[in-house]
Parts: C-alpha cells; structure tokens; sequence
C-alpha cells in the first residue's frame, strides 16, 4: 500500500508563488495603512506636553505636541531615539520644530493649563493664559470661569469680522477694480464720470475696511511662554484657542470632526502648510466635471461610429488597437500637446481674434482650467470608448434585430435600445476616467494648475472674458494631486507641511478609491447580467 | 376606429412608409455620429502629427536666400564690414579712416571719420561683432579705438536707427611712422590688450600693448596706454596675424610657416604659453585664416589647401595647463577662407572661400548652407542671425537668413559632442547655465539612459512578484477570494502617482536610508522563508497539513512574512557590523553601508536613489502586470489543466508544464504593458529621485528620465525655442516606444484572445 504521506513535487515553489501574492496584498495594505494613519492622526488632537531637558548641564523647559519618534544611528554606532516635537511660536523662537533626545529628558508632565492658538501666521501659540485685556482696561484672569466663554466669544466676533473684510476687499472692492481697469482700459472719454464714481465708492469701501480692521485690534491676550518669556498678542491674529489636555475624548472626538471640517473647508494660509484645502477640492472638481462633460459626448460617439457604421474590417480594427494604446501612453506625452496645442496655438489665436485690447498679458494664451480640461478630457477619451464600445458589444443581437424588424430605423434602435442598455457601461468607463483624471498630475503641471489660486473659477464675479457668466474658464486653478507635489516636494518648510500633505494625500486616495470601488462593482453587476468573456 | 357594425376599413396604402421625420433624423444622426467619431479619430492621430510637426525644424538645414544689392558710395578701399543688431544699416570702414553706414532702405548714407586716424589712413582694422569695437592701426604706427553704436527710436510704432561712431581714443603703438599691418584688440575691462605687426626695418615686428582704463564716476573712463612690448624676439618665424581674446588675456600670433604662438598675459607681461602648428600632418601647413568663434575660447582654422578645424583651449594633461588643441574637423573649403564672420548668438560662423560662401556651425561640425559662387571680399552676419551681407567689389549682397536652431541636428541630439571646455566628446544634458554666452547642451541619450535605468530596476523588482502572484491567483489560489483579490488589486492600479512619489521621497527614503542592509537581508530571507516553509510543510502528515487547506497559503504565509521582515530589520545592523565596514579615522572600524559603497565601488550614494524608484515605479507596475497576466492564465481552457491534472501531475506541474506555457504570450503581452506604464511614469521620478543626469547603473543614485524632464523643464522653455522643440522631441520618443511596445503586447493579446475565445 502507497504510505499516505506523499511529497508532492513542487509544493515548495508553490509557496513562493504564495509569497508573491503576500507580498502585493502587504504593499497595497502598508500604504494604505501609512496613509490612513499619519493622515487620520493629523486631525485628531493630541496633548501638549511640557519636556524638562538637560542638556549640556542646562536644563531647559520646552513645550509641544509629539510628531513623530525616530532612531538615528549616532556617531558611534549605537541607535538613539529621538522625539521631532512641535513648539509652535515660530517668531519667538525662530522654528517650530525641534528634536530632542530621549535619554536628556528628564521630566515629561502633562500641564493643564496650557493653550493651544491656531493663529493666522506663524502657526499654533503654546503658552500659559496670563489675562485678556479688552479696549478700556478691562482685564480677565483664565481662573475666573468668566474667561474662556468670553475668549471664544471674542474669537467668535473676530473671525466673523474677518470674513467680513475679506469679502470686502476681494468681492467689492475687487470687482470694482476690475472694472475700472476695463474702462480705463478702453481709453473712452465718456467713461470719465463712471471712473470718477468707481473710484469714489472704491474710497469709500477702503475707509470701511480700515476701520473694521481698527476694531479687530481691541482685544489682547497676554501669555507666558514655555521658556518664561511674557508676551501679547492681539486678537486680531488669532482664529482658535483650546486647552488640549483638559479635552475629554467627547470632547476631543468634537474637536476631531471640527478640525476635519475646518481642513475641507477653509482656504489655505502660510504658503499652503495651514489651514484648510477647500479651493484644491473645487478645482479637482469642476476640472473632472468639465473633462466629463467633453469626454462623454466625443468617446460614447465614437465607439458608436467605430461599432455600428464603420465597416468593420482591417482598418477598424487597426484603429480600435490605435485607441487602445493611446490609453497606455504617458500623461505627460498629452500635457506636452496640451501646452504646445491648446494654449500655445488655440488659446493665443483666441486672444488674438477676442481679447487683442490685453495683449500682450494672455488670457487664453496660458494655462488654464478650460485647457488642463480638454487635455485629461483627450487622454481619457480612450478608456470612455473601450468601455463604451464593449457595453455595446454585449447587447444581445436579438434585441437589436428585433427592433429592426419592428421597423425602426438605425437611429431608432441606437437611442431607444442600445443606449439605454449600455449606460451603466458607459458609466462605468465615465467613472474609471474621471478617477484616472483626477489623479494625474504630471499633465496638468503644465497646462494651468497653481499652486495658490487667489480666486475660484467660479464665485460671483462677471468678468468680460467668460465664455458662460461666473464661470472663469480661463484661469488657472489648484488641484489636490498637484497640492500633494507642492507640499511635498516644493515647501519652503516641510516639517510644517507633512501633516497638511497627509491629510490632502488621504482624501485623494479615498475619492479614488470611491470612485473606483464604484466602477468595479458596476461593471461585475453588468457582467453577472450579461456574463461576457474576460475583459 | 371601426365599431362592431360598420365594415373594416381598408388598410392605409402607406402603411409601410417609414415616417420623414425618422429618415430625417436617421440621415443627420448618422451624419453627425461618422463626423464626430473621425473627429475623434483623427485628433488623437493628431497627437502624433502636431507633436511632429514641433520636432521637425530640429533637424532642418539653414535657408539663406538673396533679398538684393546695395551699390557701395564712391570711396576708399574697404577694410572691414559689419551690420547691426536689426540688419539693416551695414557699414563700412575705409582705408582713409572714416565709417561709411549705407541702410539699405536706400536713404542717404552717412560717413563718419574716425578720430585719431588722420591723414595717415587706416592700414589695418580689427572689428569685433560682439561689443562693435573697432580698433584701427594707422598708416603711421598708432592705434585708433572706436565704437559702432545705433540708436533706435520709435515713432509712430516705425523704428528708426541713428549710426554713430563713439571714439575710444588713439594711442602711439609702435615706431611712429612704419604703417601697421594687423591689428587685434581685446577689452579686459579695467586692463585692454593690443596687438599688431608692424613693418620694421629688417623684417616685420610684433607689438603688444596693455591699456589701463580708470572708471570715472560718471560717463566713460579714461583710458591709457600702459606697458609696450615687442614679443618678436620670442619666437621663430615671419608674423603673418595677431589675434587677442575678449577678455584681454591672450595674444596669438601667426606665422607664414603655419605656426600659432600663444602669449599669456601675466599682469604687465606677456609669457609663451604653447606653441601648435594646426595643420602639422599637411603637405602645405600654412594657414590661410584663424579667427575666434563666439565667446573666444575656440578658433576656426582654415589652411591654404582647403582643411577647415577647430581647435579648442582646455585642459591638457600633457601641458598641464589648458592649451588649444583640434576638437574638430569640418568639410574642406578649398583655397582656405578669405573673409570669416561669426555668429553672435551661437556657434555659427560664415566662410568665404576661394569658389563658396558656407555657413557651418563649430560643435556639430557640419556644413548647415553653402553656395557656391565667386569668392566675396568681406562678410557679416547681424546681431539677431536673420541677415548676411557680403561685399564683392562695391557691390553689397543682401541676405535672409533663416535658421532657427543652428545647434541641433542628429548628431547633436544622438551622439557624443565635444563641447567647448570639455577635454573630451561625452553625452551631456544641462539646458542652462549662469552665463550669457554659455551653450545649452541637449543630448537625448542621457535621458534615454535614464529611462532605462529607471524601467529595468522597476521591472527586476515587479515581475518577479507580480508574475508569482498572478501565478498563484489563477492557478492555486481557492476561487473564493478572487472577489477579494482583484479589486484590491486594482485599487493598488488606481492609486495616483504622484501619491507614491510622495510616499517614496517623504517616507519610504528616509527610512531606508540607513538601512540598506536591512533591505538586503529581507531580499534574502522572505524567499527563503517560503522555501523553507514550503518544504517543511509539505514533507508534515496530512494531519497537520488539514489546518492550512489549499487555496488558503497565502494568507497564513502574511504572519511568516511579517516575521521575515521584523528578522531582516534586526538583522540589518549586525550585518552591516560585519560586512560593511569602514576604517573611521580613529583606528576602528565605523558600520555604515553607504560610507562602504562610496569607498568600496567610487560611485556616490543618494538618500533618493534607484532602489527607492525602482521600488514605487514596480508598486505601480505590479498590478498592470498582474491583472493582464492572470486573465492569460485563466483563459486558458480548463480541459488542459483537468487532462493533466488526470494524469497524475502535481498542480505545480500542472502550472509550470502546461498552463504557463500555453499562456505565454499572454504573459509576455503583461510585460510588454507594464514595460510601457514604467517607461512614462513621470511624477514618482520626479519626486523621488535627484534628476542628476547620471550615466551609470549605480543602483544608490539617482537619474534623470524623459517624462520627468519634461515636466520640470516644459514651463521654462521659450516657446519654439530649441530646448522647446528638444522637449518635444523627448515626448516624441516616449510616445513612439509605448505606443510601439503596447501595439506588440495588444496584437498579441487579440491573437490569445481569438485562440481561446470562451463564449
């Protein structure tokens, strides 16, 4: 009788093709853990902790918030730890980072009255609350209960009264300068009294805003630092204020939640390293629904001629091939055309014939949203007509021979049973191409993508160069992949930038991720129903 | 309609007649549908097209075309000709010492003398295109300095140009009265060297004199001659021409034999640096023309029986010092060169020989225009390189000039150059330099190196994991986590790029910086672990073998890989302790792996270096390479694999005796795809590497590819300028090699596809 136990030949090597597998399911995880972590660890809000350090015999005091832990290998071989904190104080100190080695530590508590200011510049104060001084004298010390409801009040007014300022001078005053730029522009002598008009009122808004700003200045916080220095700071400069190791953890998942928000929503300060990531988010986008809106009319016509009129042979086939390999080509080979295509030939010819009275500053001659939208709409078009075409294919010839036999003409059939059964096809290609268009970079560095915008592409401003009202096709635009380039490749200060590029790298990958997680489940709904062969 | 009592009414005679409206609509949908899909069609043809359309004019000649003729006024002999900026007021220097500007409008000419030359006439000149001096030696041994200036003013958006003649003064050169017969001049700034021949009693004399200029506070300083030296003791041989670079440093000095001395100027004296004879190996050496190319540092020479060269100063090893020596050899121009003009924004210069005009360019070495015709007096090129006018006779030549970009050719983009400074031909790319006068240098091949570089250390790293992978998945995987499986590996398809590249420079390099030997270790042992494993678990009783069922391995492999890392990162420092050390000064041995490589191979270590690349371009490649090969796999039909399985194979067997081998080109198609997906990664490169422009397969430094030179350099390019135009000669060629790669792996797909269609 054979003994049970049989080697089978090759069972070894089959666990190497084991470990391929393991290997590539471990790399996606890492990544995605990677990001998730450092990225959903920059908005949860940690304690501040006050470090007594000895060093060189001096003691020091100095206080922040734990980054990030690392083991350098030291002079001599031997592995030390280190703690990269993060001060805050930028002006008094000079930096917002320091490291300090592990073994110099020698005290570490965890004060409770220690605040943390996100401010307008120079990033988060750390410091002891002495008292807040109001216009007037009045003077309100943190261990009266009195103290805080009244700091967030204030903030409250001051930051409602910075919006207020802002909107002022970009909206009105600067709608009103682009219009007196245009008719100065024009050189007319019957637009003098208009001029005369806009100026007046520009005067007037200006005044506003400087007294608004004056009142900004009424209130004072003085604090002691850390390293014991005492200093004040006007409320003006101050957005936030929080006591970070008095939160409990409702408190600090509100905080968590707040701080997400705040990051989608608000505008970038500090060249990009504070604040929040809202105008990257808008032009990702309206750039992916102006590529949309161009890409589905071209690519489901196309794949219709290439299926239902051209006459399939030889040449159709070497042009489906043709489409197919134009998906392969690098993005950057189509950002090349796009700049030396669209802005340089199209859009110069365009302010040639339109826009003549500014040259030679370009309008359309430079990068722009409307550009970088019909170079992605032109790199993606060949996956919307793949995936249009074979959602085509898969109608069933009886349903198309039917209707022929009803009568229908070829139109009839293509818009009243072909097209509707391929939709979710042609969504499915819609949604893979809007996830490749949002995550390519490399062609949009050279079309129009900035890395601070000062204005949306749309808000309420009607400028005469729109095509379509409030729609400012012709400017240019930030985008969350570029973000990422610029944060982490560009930044004048990249400690300060790591958790900003963090945070804007998770939510790319999770609108990429949705959008693909949605594309595969479409087309394995439509392949269950239609069980076509293997893409 | 028809009640119960009434007759049925006789069918509609048309009832079969298709509604207008619908063959209205038929014929302008069909209409509109053919236009728009071979709209769509012919753009992306037109890709190709327009970007050739870009690339074409690199690789065009010069076109010069003869726009008319300029009757020269009555005067003396002309001695030199030049032209400004704009081309057009040419000019004249007579013999009798005065400018004579002639536009060419056809307005008035003007004549304006020259101060300090007098009755005695001019009896040489030496005039310099680049700052219009003009030096003149009198018929009686003095010097003139002069400078050609234009004023341009605009009125009515119509540019007019006022010539004039700023005088520099003049100075006694040599024996007053004895005429000179050449003259070179060179402007150093605060000290200017003179050099001339003058006729002597016995034979002719080479004079040198230095100039001092003290700057005033306001206007121009007053310039004064300092130091006189007569150099022709120093060496052998009958002065033929002298000639003084722009910087005042050097004087050459020709003789009749064909020799070239080279003088030094050291403070207040002249010291003989070299001596070269640029037609040594020629039956006749004599030299019948040598002049400087833009930015003085080489010399166009040209012989009496028609060889042109150049000869170039850089370092010598044999002198020790820089010296001129021959970096090129140009067609030949029989009978030498007459006149010689130069360009003054590249390296293009005019020849008029003794049966042609060409116009050739120094570091290409080629020929861009010639013509062939009577030999011509004087010639001169503009300051914009649009014009050329030649002067034969008193009859001026007016010319077109039209080439765009003089430097670039094929050879020039392809082949190894011998720029100018350099000691030898290399393949350079370096698009900008500090310098006005410095010359880009634009040589594809280190980009091409680059992208190679970059794909074949992707590829060592992806296709052995994603075609082990892919193997795995088809063929022993259990089919339940396929749902799994391939969506996460798609999501790992669909991650950005620029994602990755920030994850590699920002977070993966600093890790491994230090631990390289780590890295090497895991290399090492992962597979080793699952070879081990492997063999140790299937020799187990079947007993113990129920707890890990097939299909399931490579999840309960994830804990041993887990621990092979943790093994390999512990295990790095002890290696490196061992293996990697370097003497640290102090006696000991100091463990560090990069200070080893840099002293062990000579080639330097990067934190952002290929390993790091190679590692994120192959995380982005893997899963291409993956998906395309596990559909080859699975389409394989299944009555192959049952037949073999029924003959007793093992499924290892099975898989590497049957299935691969049937699949293969299905296999080879993903290797061919993902080959083309590395080749155009751009942002990851950029990110994550130096963008040094290395040409070594040093895996721990960086390179600079196609895409990501694009990227970085496209926005600073003047548009249809020749660094423009080599962009898109780059983008070019990465189109052409994905595009010709990715053809091969669909044709072969389609013909897979067609041999095992399943439905």
């Amino acid at each position: 009788m054979l003994p049970i136990r049989q080697r089978l030949p090759g069972e070894s090597r089959v666990w190497l093709t084991a470990m391929g597998l393991s290997i590539g399911l471990a790399m996606v995880a890492t990544l995605l853990g990677v990001v998730g972590w450092y990225g959903i660890g920059v908005f949860w809000p940690k304690r501040v902790i006050e470090y007594r350090v000895l060093e060189d015999g001096k003691t020091s005091q100095v206080a922040g918030v734990v980054v990030q832990r690392r083991s350098k290998i030291g002079t001599k071989g031997e592995p030390i730890e280190e703690i990269q904190l993060y001060t805050g104080n930028r002006e008094t100190y000079g930096l917002a980072f320091r490291y300090l080695a592990v073994p110099s530590i020698k005290e570490a508590p965890t004060p409770q009255n220690i605040l943390l200011v996100e401010r307008v510049e120079n990033g988060n104060l750390i410091a002891y609350p002495n008292e807040l001084i109001s216009l007037g004298g009045q003077t309100v010390k943190p261990d009266d209960p009195t103290f805080t409801p009244r700091l967030h009040a204030l903030l409250e007014e001051v930051a409602d009264r910075r919006e207020e300022i802002y909107a002022l001078e970009r909206h009105e005053i600067g709608k009103i300068s682009r219009r007196l730029n245009e008719l100065r522009r024009s050189k007319q002598d019957s637009d003098a009294p208009a001029i005369a008009e806009l100026e007046q009122r520009s005067t007037e808004l200006s005044a506003k805003a400087k007294e608004l700003r004056k009142r900004q200045n009424e209130h004072t916080l003085a604090v002691t630092l850390p390293t014991g220095e005492k200093k004040r700071y006007s409320l003006e400069k101050l957005i936030d204020a929080y006591y970070p190791n008095q939160l409990g953890t409702m408190a600090r998942c509100g905080r968590f939640f707040a701080n997400i928000w705040n990051f989608a929503s608000q505008r970038p300060r500090e060249s990009n390293t504070e604040g929040g990531i809202w105008p990257a988010i808008f032009g990702t986008f309206f750039m992916t629904i102006l590529m949309s809106a161009a890409v589905v009319p071209f690519g489901v016509i196309t794949a219709i001629y290439l299926r239902e009129y051209a006459k399939q042979g030889p040449m159709v086939r070497s042009v489906r091939i043709a489409i197919n390999n134009l998906a392969g080509v690098p993005s950057i080979v189509f950002g090349v055309f796009g700049v030396g295509f669209f802005v340089y030939f199209v859009g110069a010819n365009i302010d040639q014939w339109f826009f003549s009275n500014k040259l030679p500053e370009p309008t359309y001659g430079t990068g722009g949203i409307l550009w970088a939208a019909l170079t992605l709409a032109l790199m993606t078009v060949p996956v919307v007509i793949v995936a249009t075409e074979e959602a085509i294919a898969a109608v069933p010839r009886g349903a198309r021979e039917g209707s022929l036999a009803c009568g229908a003409s070829k139109w009839q059939t293509i818009q009243r049973i072909i097209l509707p059964a391929s939709v979710p096809g042609i969504l499915t290609g819609l949604i893979l191409a809007m996830a490749r268009g949002a995550g390519e970079v490399a062609p949009l560095m050279l079309v129009g993508v900035v890395k601070l915008a000062p204005t949306l592409t749309i808000d309420g401003t009607w400028q005469s160069e729109d095509l379509i009202p409030f729609v400012h096709l012709h400017q240019k635009f930030m985008h969350l992949g570029f973000h990422i380039y610029d944060l982490g490749f560009q930044s004048p200060d990249s400690d300060a930038a790591r958790p900003m590029v963090f945070a804007t790298t998770l939510l790319l990958i999770l609108l990429v991720l949705v959008l693909n997680l949605t594309a595969i489940l479409m087309r394995d709904r439509l392949r269950r129903r239609f069980a076509i062969s293997a893409f | 309609m028809p009640t119960a009592t009434e007759p049925p009414s006789a069918p509609a005679a048309d009832r079969f007649q298709t509604s207008r409206a619908t063959l209205v609509v038929d014929r302008v949908m069909t209409w509109l549908i053919k236009a728009g899909g071979i709209a769509v069609i012919l753009a992306v043809c037109g890709i190709f097209v327009f970007i050739l359309w870009q690339i074409l004019p690199l690789f065009q000649g010069a076109s010069v075309s003869r726009t008319g003729e300029l009757a020269l006024p009555a005067g003396s002999k002309p001695m030199a000709l030049g032209i400004d900026e704009w081309g057009e007021i040419p000019f004249v220097v007579r013999a009798d010492g005065s400018v004579a500007f002639i536009p060419i409008s056809g307005s008035a000419p003007t004549t304006i003398a020259i101060d300090g030359v007098g009755a005695a006439g001019a009896s040489a000149v030496s005039y310099r295109p680049m700052t219009q001096h003009l030096a003149i030696g009198t018929g009686d041994g003095r010097l003139a300095l002069a400078t050609v200036g234009y004023n341009a003013a605009f009125a009515d958006n119509v540019r007019i140009i006022v010539p004039e003649l700023t005088s520099g003064g003049s100075f006694d050169l040599g024996e007053a009265g004895r005429p000179l017969r050449a003259i070179a001049f060179g402007d150093g700034g605060s000290h200017k060297l003179v050099g001339a021949i003058q006729d002597g009693a016995d034979r002719p004399r080479v004079l040198a004199a230095i100039l001092t200029e003290t700057k005033a506070m306001a206007g121009p300083g007053k310039i004064e001659l300092g130091a006189r030296i007569d150099v022709t003791e120093r060496f052998a041989g009958v002065p033929q021409t002298v000639l003084v670079d722009e910087r005042g440093e050097s004087l050459l000095v020709v003789t009749t034999a064909g020799d070239v001395h080279r003088f030094r100027r050291n403070d207040d004296e002249l010291v003989l640096q070299q001596t070269f004879r640029p037609f040594a190996d020629l039956a006749d050496a004599r030299i019948a023309s040598l002049n400087w190319l833009l930015g003085d540092v080489s010399l166009v020479a040209t012989s009496a029986s028609g060889a042109n060269r150049l000869f170039s100063l850089f370092y010598q090893k044999e002198l020790d010092a820089r010296g001129f020596a021959q970096t090129k050899e140009f067609p030949p121009l029989p009978g030498g060169a007459h006149a010689y003009a130069p360009s003054v924004r590249s390296k293009a210069f005019v020849l008029a020989g003794e049966d042609r005009l060409s116009l050739r360019y120094g570091t290409s070495a080629a020929v861009r225009w010639e013509k062939p015709g009577a030999p011509v007096d004087l010639v001169a090129l503009n300051g914009k390189y649009t014009r050329m006018v030649t002067l034969s006779g008193d009859t001026l030549q007016l010319y077109d000039l039209d080439d765009p970009h003089p430097q670039s050719s094929f050879g020039a983009l392809f082949s190894k150059v011998h720029y100018e400074g350099a000691d030898a031909p290399k393949y350079q790319w370096s698009s900008s330099g500090a310098s006005d006068d410095f010359e880009p240098k634009l040589s594809m091949v280190p980009l091409l190196f680059g992208t190679m570089k970059a794909t074949l250390y992707a590829m060592l790293f992806s296709v052995p994991i994603a075609l082990l992978a892919a193997i795995y998945t088809a063929e022993f995987m259990h089919p339940r986590f396929r749902t799994i499986v391939k969506p996460t590996m798609e999501i790992m398809a669909s991650l950005p790029s620029v994602v990755l590249g920030f994850l590699a420079a920002q977070w993966l390099a600093p890790l491994i910086d230090q631990r390289v030997p780590s890295v090497m270790c895991a290399v090492v042992l992962v597979p080793l672990f699952a070879v081990v494993f492997g063999r140790i678990w299937s020799g187990m009783p079947t007993r113990v073998r129920v707890h890990i069922r097939p299909g399931w391995e490579y999840l309960a492999f994830v804990p041993l890989l887990l621990l092979a890392v943790l093994l390999a990162w512990q295990l790095g420092p002890v290696v490196e302790r061992l293996f990697f050390t370097v003497p640290d000064g102090n006696g000991g041995q100091l463990a560090d792996f990069r200070r080893w490589w840099t002293a062990t191979t000579g080639a330097s270590y990067e934190q952002r270096n290929s390993l790091i690349v190679g590692f994120m371009i192959g995380f982005a490649v893997i899963p291409i390479i993956f998906t395309i090969a596990d559909d080859a796999l699975s389409n394989v039909p299944k009555a192959l694999r049952s037949g073999s399985l029924a003959l007793g194979a093992s499924r290892w067997q099975t898989a590497m005796g049957v299935v691969v081998p049937t699949a293969s080109a299905g296999i080879f198609s993903a290797l061919m795809i993902g080959l083309g997906r590395a080749i155009g990664e751009t942002m990851i490169v950029v990110m994550a590497t130096g963008n040094t422009g290395v040409m070594d397969w040093n895996l721990f430094n960086g390179m600079r590819t196609l895409s990501a030179n694009i990227a970085v350099e496209l926005p600073e390019a003047a548009k249809d300028g020749t660094l423009y135009r080599a962009l898109f000669l780059g983008a070019m060629l990465l189109f052409l090699m994905t595009f010709i790669i990715n053809t091969i792996a669909e044709v072969l797909r389609q013909h897979l596809r067609e041999k095992y269609k399943t439905v």
